[in-house]
């Protein structure tokens, strides 16, 4: 198989996945302490510990809840109390090239940890706030969004 | 003397704004575990931009960006909760097959039991198991044999009990080497799977 075939069929692939992909859960909880939940498509459900997240979720962390998530590229996501966050673009399939990451934080605060997606493609993954754009360059930083 | 107090008020005010007062919105950026820092670029919505790149570094969220001190107290009062939150690191395990075939080799059928060690650590783990292959035969032929290496490791973590939220199980054949080769090579670090638990 030539390079060129190689590549079309992926693309053909990614575009017949595409609906199945954002089905796919794009991480799970990992930590929790007090209360949060998590906003989707099928409404509002409380938070736990193994509780998927989809790409578009908002998550809410109460006064006295925090939450941690790792995401399928090893990203990791620490959010305090009184916090809310959503990961609006998550693609990972590296043997098809599609790489992306874009998260959101509404208020509160954040320790992000980047994880593959940022190592393979540095410029694909960018965390937005109401007042600024965060590019980031594979590392690990905190975030404090005042309303 | 006049002027020598402005100058003095002046002084205490920069001090202020710089230590006593961090923004309300703010960026900090941190070491990495390995003891390396990455960098971020915050873009404010005038379009300005502020590089930050050494650890410990501020920089404020605002329409125009601009660097900002803070104090191990005020990270700590600030973050606390949301540094306590963070889960255990994903860890990843090498294992390395037989040529040709969908057979570990002993040291690495050997290394099973630190792969479920970890499994049983975590909070709903969840699993990838990529398969990988040396370059010799075709594409297509490897692609299948990187998922049955795949399936093999999948088995045996089955039949050793582990459980877990989620395990995807996928194969990247001949297209993803670890070592670099020629195609036809036969390289034994490239016939492995690759399982991360996280």
């Amino acid at each position: 198989m030539n390079l060129r075939q190689t590549i079309s069929i992926c693309a053909l692939c990614a575009a017949s996945f595409g609906a199945f992909a954002q089905a796919a859960p794009i991480g799970y909880v990992k930590t929790l302490s007090g209360d949060a939940v998590i906003v989707g498509s099928s409404g509002e459900q409380a938070a736990d510990v193994g509780s998927a997240v989809f790409a578009g979720d908002r998550i809410r962390t109460r006064a006295n809840g925090s939450l941690g998530l790792t995401l399928k590229d090893n990203t990791m996501m620490a959010i305090g109390p009184d916090t809310e966050i959503s990961v609006d673009e998550f693609a990972y399939a590296p043997a098809s090239e599609q790489l992306r990451l874009g998260a959101r934080i509404m208020r509160g605060t954040l320790q992000f940890v980047s994880g593959i997606i940022a190592k393979l493609r540095p410029e694909a993954v960018t965390i937005s706030t109401p007042t600024a754009t965060i590019g980031v360059r594979g590392t690990r930083f905190l975030v404090k969004v005042a309303e | 003397m006049r002027r020598h107090a402005r100058a003095a008020s002046i002084a205490l005010l920069l001090a202020t704004l710089l230590s006593g007062c961090a923004p309300r919105s703010y960026l900090v950026l941190l070491e990495n575990t390995d003891g390396s820092t990455g960098k971020v670029i915050v873009e404010g919505s005038d379009g300005r931009r502020q590089v930050v790149e050494r650890a410990g570094d501020g920089v404020s969220l605002a329409a125009s960006p601009a660097p900002v001190a803070t104090t191990p107290e005020t990270l700590s009062s600030d973050f606390g909760p949301a540094m306590a939150a963070l889960p255990p690191p994903p860890t990843s395990f090498l294992l390395y097959f037989e040529t040709a075939a969908a057979r570990l080799t002993p040291e690495s059928r050997n290394q099973l039991p630190r792969v479920l060690a970890q499994v049983r650590s975590r909070p709903a783990p969840d699993i990838s198991i990529i398969g990988h292959t040396d370059t010799v035969g075709s594409n297509a032929d490897n692609e299948a044999l990187g998922l049955v290496r795949a399936r093999t490791v999948l088995k045996l973590l089955e039949a050793a009990g582990v459980t877990a939220r989620e395990i995807t199980v996928t194969s990247h054949g001949e297209r993803n080497l670890l070592v670099p080769t020629a195609d036809n090579t036969d390289e034994a670090r490239n016939r492995r799977v690759e399982v991360t638990v996280r």
